[in-house]
């Protein structure tokens, strides 16, 4: 199980395309920094196939005002949280 | 996992950006470069924006600038023998394998996602 | 577990070292091991040893030397990546007839066989990139 960390938002890049067709199996995917706009609800759809999978950084989204606009079904976590996502992955990839 | 792709390996240098608008091309080469130098068994696939570091024909650029086709025709010398690229990359692009400078082999999506879990380390440029 | 960190970012215009950072601090103190961060790319920019932030902002450069002193992480610079930038070292600067030096220890410059080396021996690689 690999962790994908995702920090463009899809608003601008569609480097997320690129991250969903590297994953395989139960991978995860994390979005940091501009890429917690993909936690949007208008965005979030782009993230249909990886649902239970997908992850958000809680400062991120605070420091941007996103926090309460986060769509349903997204983890969200703080970075003690993407600490432990790393250790529980095989490897990590980043996505940028 | 897929037969027809040469499959595992220690590293995959995954470049997603095309020949002189930056460095990342240049440099995510010059890490498998390295890697390969230093023993490791080095993958490249190019994806996205990737595909046009293929393109035959590439120069310097107006003011001197190298570019990376010198480097990549290095690849065999240094012993890379994995090259891949993304079919829909090139689609994008309307290449061709023809249009190619060297000898890549296309890969789907689903054998890109083989690719990543089959090398210990995967760093993308 | 060993990890290893991979800053592509410059500070200031992207976030990746300000991430990078945090990242690092919240890794060591949930009980890993932080063995070195490897600068590439515009991540070099945080070696500039005259960096000068406003009073009231980050300031990455002293970050980086402060997680050094404490937790004795190697920082480690691409040096063609660096050069390319104007970022030397007081051998560098000597060595291509420069006056004065913009990267000073703890960071030392060093190729991308340490990138290699790190990758393929920590635990973990985790990358920050604008």
């Amino acid at each position: 199980m690999q962790l994908h960390t995702l920090n463009r938002s899809p608003l601008v890049s569609n480097v997320w395309r690129q991250a969903l067709t590297a994953m395989s199996g139960d991978d995860r995917l994390l979005l940091i920094e501009d890429g917690v706009q993909g936690a949007l609800a208008p965005q979030v759809g782009r993230f249909a196939d990886i649902r239970g999978r997908l992850f958000a950084l809680r400062e991120d989204l605070e420091a941007r005002g996103l926090l309460e606009r986060c769509a349903e079904g997204i983890q969200i976590i703080d970075v003690d949280g993407f600490v432990d996502l790393t250790a529980e992955a095989d490897k990590v990839i980043g996505w940028y | 996992m897929t037969d027809n792709v040469a499959t595992g390996g220690d590293v995959l240098v995954i470049l997603r950006h095309g020949p002189h608008g930056g460095s990342l091309l240049r440099e995510g080469l010059d890490t498998a470069l390295v890697a390969a130098a230093f023993g490791k068994r080095v993958s490249l696939l190019f994806m996205g924006e990737g595909a046009a570091a293929l393109v035959s024909g590439q120069t310097a650029g107006a003011l001197g600038q190298k570019g990376t086709h010198a480097t990549l025709a290095m690849l065999e010398m240094y012993d890379i023998e994995t090259l891949l690229v993304e079919a829909e990359a090139l689609e994008g692009l309307g290449l061709v394998m023809a249009d190619a400078e060297m000898d890549v082999q296309p890969v789907s999506a689903a054998e890109v996602a083989d690719q990543v879990a089959a090398h210990a380390l995967v760093m993308t440029f | 577990m060993r990890y290893a960190i991979v800053v592509l970012g410059g500070p200031y215009s992207h976030q990746a070292s300000h991430s990078g950072l945090r990242f690092a601090k919240a890794l060591i103190a949930r009980g890993h091991q932080l063995e070195a961060v490897f600068f590439y790319h515009d991540g070099v920019y945080n070696a500039a040893r005259l960096a000068a932030p406003p009073q009231d902002e980050p300031h990455l450069v002293d970050g980086w030397v402060e997680l050094h002193r404490q937790h004795n992480v190697r920082l480690d610079v691409c040096i063609a990546a660096s050069l390319r930038r104007g970022l030397l070292d007081e051998g560098e600067a000597q060595r291509h007839g420069k006056q004065g030096h913009s990267v000073e220890a703890p960071f030392e410059l060093t190729g991308l066989g340490q990138l290699i080396d790190l990758g393929l021996s920590c635990d973990r690689l985790v990358t920050f990139a604008p």
